[in-house]
């Protein structure tokens, strides 16, 4: 139940506290940043679970009530905000915990396994998961622009910290094409903004709802247009996925697990905003669907013709992602559902997969597929959290991705799409195939004699846990998915107004 | 651009006609319909805060949204100097390639004119000075913290690439960055105090259009910068409140993003010193 409040007390501290902790490790550079870095990520995690629903508008301004003319602070009545509105609802609850947990694995992982000099690193890694949080809070186009520019140039900066020419190569393409991405929200907001007058998304739709804007619908098209093109490039739809996969390729694959969330979390908010805002609009499902389709079909493909495990990742988060935008696409109740618990599940799932890559570093950082390291061998325990990780993505039961792919699927059938339900059954089961080749050439086959290193490796025991952790997350929602649904179904009742 | 010949090169330049038509298309059916919204509400209220509209519309009504925009200056600084060396990582437990890192441009001052050499430190003091000037008048005139830092910083950079590693304005690394770390930090803490006070982060207590704050904060945040507006029908007055310490902490994040980017472009980047 969200509370009646626009004041609530938590929305503040998910933004303001890991901005101040990046501004605090970048400036130590090397000393006292693991204690911070880490208190900073526990608190945070402690927030996104004890915080209770609401609203905050920032800056402290109310709201004006069209028929009364009287300012109010009270969210409930009806008002043209004049404060820049943040929700934290089910939706961010479920979404902003799992970002939170990731965080903190990722933070800890970063301050056990790499050189020193990570303040920086660090500083973009908490600079990432607030413009995620940010993301998927905001209620407001003019700053979810800016939240969608500071994260892609954020992510530009995370896929350059490696600081190989691979990944500066990604990143500064990234960087590059990003821009077109802000650019076409700063166009689209503008339209919106010229046609309603108004930046916060709810005033904008009820202004839609309520005036026919007739001949003005062409305005609203052309906004579209730039919206799915924001959309594509923050997500790494089709036609613009070899940049993004380049990116998750090139990062470590803690990192990746950081990048991936956030792509995740800017698909499910943007492809909400929408649908709301354009929803009515014919053709406007049709588009969503089909770059959906095109990027799950593209994202697999290239995923099987890849050499490298990290790379197979990469291509299959593309993919994935194209099961989250199918059920937004779809804008029907079960393919919302579908939608949104997919980009749960697949943050998920792709976490225990990216752990597990980052595990290999630990062997000597191979992950070509081209030769056989026997690692089942070496980490038994790595191999088998593998394996559960590729069963949990191709939607086999009793592990999470099974669910949503189930309700994605009824969702298609009940809309009259049984070829894109069958698409998504293959799609999951070359992924299988695709990670199953990865995981037997660098897990299960034996060792060619003369590179084997027989040597024991000693694998972070946090590392160990985090997978254990997510490995268990994945299968309690696939045996009671009931645990996700409850936060994501009374947000798909609003958004569908049931 | 090589990229961008052939077929590709077609497709692209077929998306741009059609984007540049769509947009333009909107612009025109747009032209004389454009709904004010809720900016007449607040221009209608914007006396109430500082006698500068625009002071008051990026710094109280959407106060927030200009955090945002500061913190986008920071990482801008923060990714471009990690691009060129600083703070690039690398896995303990496994060999990889060295990290790509700039050297240092390389200087010619000797060929440097008569008049640059003698005029180039007055223009940088010059600049500096009146990036203070700027700052100092955020709330009455249409200067603010950004025009100030880019206006500092431009002097620091005529100084630098007129007189090389001999410039008289030198900043070291942990001050560049210690002034950009200052300014958001800064901004982001100034919505502290309506915070614990009101609830809402970042409200304007020194203003306190709407009456949320004590009376004794009201006069702490607000005296300090207290304007009067005389005219024939009277003398108003009114108060910008945080707004002004706000400019203040955004010159300084100015300062330190762009300087940060400028220092790490100029003289490369190693470790030592920080």
């Amino acid at each position: 139940m969200i509370e009646s409040i626009s004041n609530l007390w938590s929305i503040p501290l998910l933004v303001i506290i890991p901005m101040l902790t990046a501004i605090i490790v970048n400036f130590l550079y090397d000393k006292a940043i693991k204690p911070i870095a880490i208190s900073s990520a526990i608190v945070i995690l402690i927030i996104s679970i004890i915080s209770p629903y609401g609203y905050h508008w920032f800056c402290g301004h109310p709201a004006l009530n069209p028929e009364t003319l009287t300012f109010t602070f009270n969210p409930n009545i009806f008002g043209y905000k004049l404060s820049l509105e943040f929700i934290f609802g089910p939706l961010q609850h479920i979404m902003i915990f799992i970002s939170s947990l990731i965080l903190l694995f990722c933070v800890i992982l970063s301050t056990i396994g790499l050189t020193k000099h990570q303040g920086p690193y660090i500083a973009l890694l908490f600079l990432l998961f607030m413009s995620s949080a940010i993301v998927i809070m905001v209620n407001d186009l003019y700053h979810l622009w800016i939240a969608v520019e500071i994260g892609s140039l954020i992510v530009v900066g995370v896929a350059a910290a490696s600081g190989t020419s691979i990944s500066h190569k990604a990143a500064l393409k990234y960087g590059l094409f990003s821009a077109i991405s802000g650019a076409g929200l700063a166009v689209s907001l503008a339209l919106i903004l010229g046609l309603t007058g108004f930046a916060n998304i709810s005033d904008a739709i009820m202004y839609l709802k309520q005036f026919n804007i007739g001949e003005m619908s062409t305005v609203l098209y052309i906004a579209f247009g730039f919206f799915v093109l924001s959309w594509m490039y923050a997500g790494g739809l089709a036609p613009i996925h070899p940049l993004k996969s380049e990116v998750y390729g090139a990062s470590y694959p803690h990192a990746t697990t950081l990048l991936q969330a956030q792509s995740k979390l800017m698909l499910v908010a943007i492809g909400i905003i929408m649908l709301r805002l354009f929803g009515m609009l014919p053709f406007v499902k049709e588009v969503m669907i089909f770059l959906s389709v095109i990027t799950m079909m593209i994202g697999v493909i290239m995923a099987l013709i890849q050499i490298d495990f990290r790379w197979i990742i990469a291509y299959l988060i593309i993919s994935h992602s194209g099961f989250v935008t199918l059920g937004i696409g779809l804008g029907t109740y079960e393919g919302l559902i579908g939608g949104i618990f997919q980009a749960v599940n697949d943050i998920i799932y792709m976490t225990i997969l990216l752990l597990c890559c980052e595990a290999l570093f630990y062997f000597g950082g191979k992950t070509s597929t081209k030769e056989a390291y026997g690692i089942a061998k070496k980490s038994p325990f790595i191999a088998t959290a593998t394996i559960l990780g590729a069963i949990a993505a191709s939607g086999i039961p009793p592990f999470n991705g099974f669910q949503s792919e189930i309700i994605l699927i009824q969702a298609c059938l009940k809309e009259g799409f049984p070829e894109i339900a069958v698409l998504i059954l293959m799609v999951s089961v070359t992924t299988f195939i695709a990670l199953l080749r990865g995981i037997y050439r660098i897990f299960l086959k034996p060792p060619e004699l003369q590179s084997y290193d027989d040597s024991n490796v000693d694998l972070p025991k946090v590392l160990i846990i985090g997978i254990i952790i997510f490995i268990v997350l994945s299968i309690i929602i696939g045996i009671y998915p009931d645990i996700v649904l409850r936060f994501i179904i009374p947000v798909v009742k609003e958004v569908l107004s049931i | 651009m090589e990229e961008l010949k052939g077929k590709r090169g077609i497709i692209a330049l077929i998306a741009l006609i059609i984007i540049t038509i769509g947009f333009l298309s909107s612009l025109i059916k747009l032209t004389g319909r454009v709904n004010p919204g809720i900016s007449e509400v607040y221009n209608a209220l914007a006396y109430l805060v500082a006698p500068n509209n625009l002071a008051t519309w990026v710094y109280d009504w959407r106060g927030f949204d200009t955090l945002l925009e500061t913190a986008v200056i920071y990482v801008g600084g923060l990714v471009s100097a990690l691009a060129i060396g600083r703070g690039v990582v690398q896995m303990k437990k496994c060999k990889q390639e060295s990290p790509v890192t700039s050297k240092p441009l390389e200087f010619r001052t000797e060929s440097l004119t008569v008049i640059l050499k003698y005029l180039g430190i007055p223009a940088s003091i010059l600049l500096l000075s009146y990036g203070i000037m700027v700052v100092t008048g955020s709330s009455t005139s249409g200067g603010g913290g950004f025009q100030c830092g880019v206006i500092m910083t431009s002097g620091y950079l005529l100084a630098a690439i007129l007189y090389g590693k001999d410039t008289p304005i030198k900043f070291g690394k942990r001050f560049i960055i210690g002034i950009g770390a200052i300014g958001l930090g800064g901004y982001a803490l100034l919505g502290l105090p309506g915070y614990l006070v009101t609830g809402y982060w970042q409200y304007n207590i020194g203003a306190d259009v709407w009456g949320l704050a004590p009376s004794i904060l009201h006069i702490i945040f607000g005296d300090p910068f207290r304007l009067s507006l005389i005219l024939k029908e009277g003398v108003f007055y009114s108060t910008p409140g945080i707004i002004p310490l706000i400019n203040i902490a955004e010159a300084f994040n100015v300062i330190g993003a762009i300087g940060l980017i400028y220092f790490a472009f100029l003289y490369g980047w190693s470790d030592e010193g920080e």
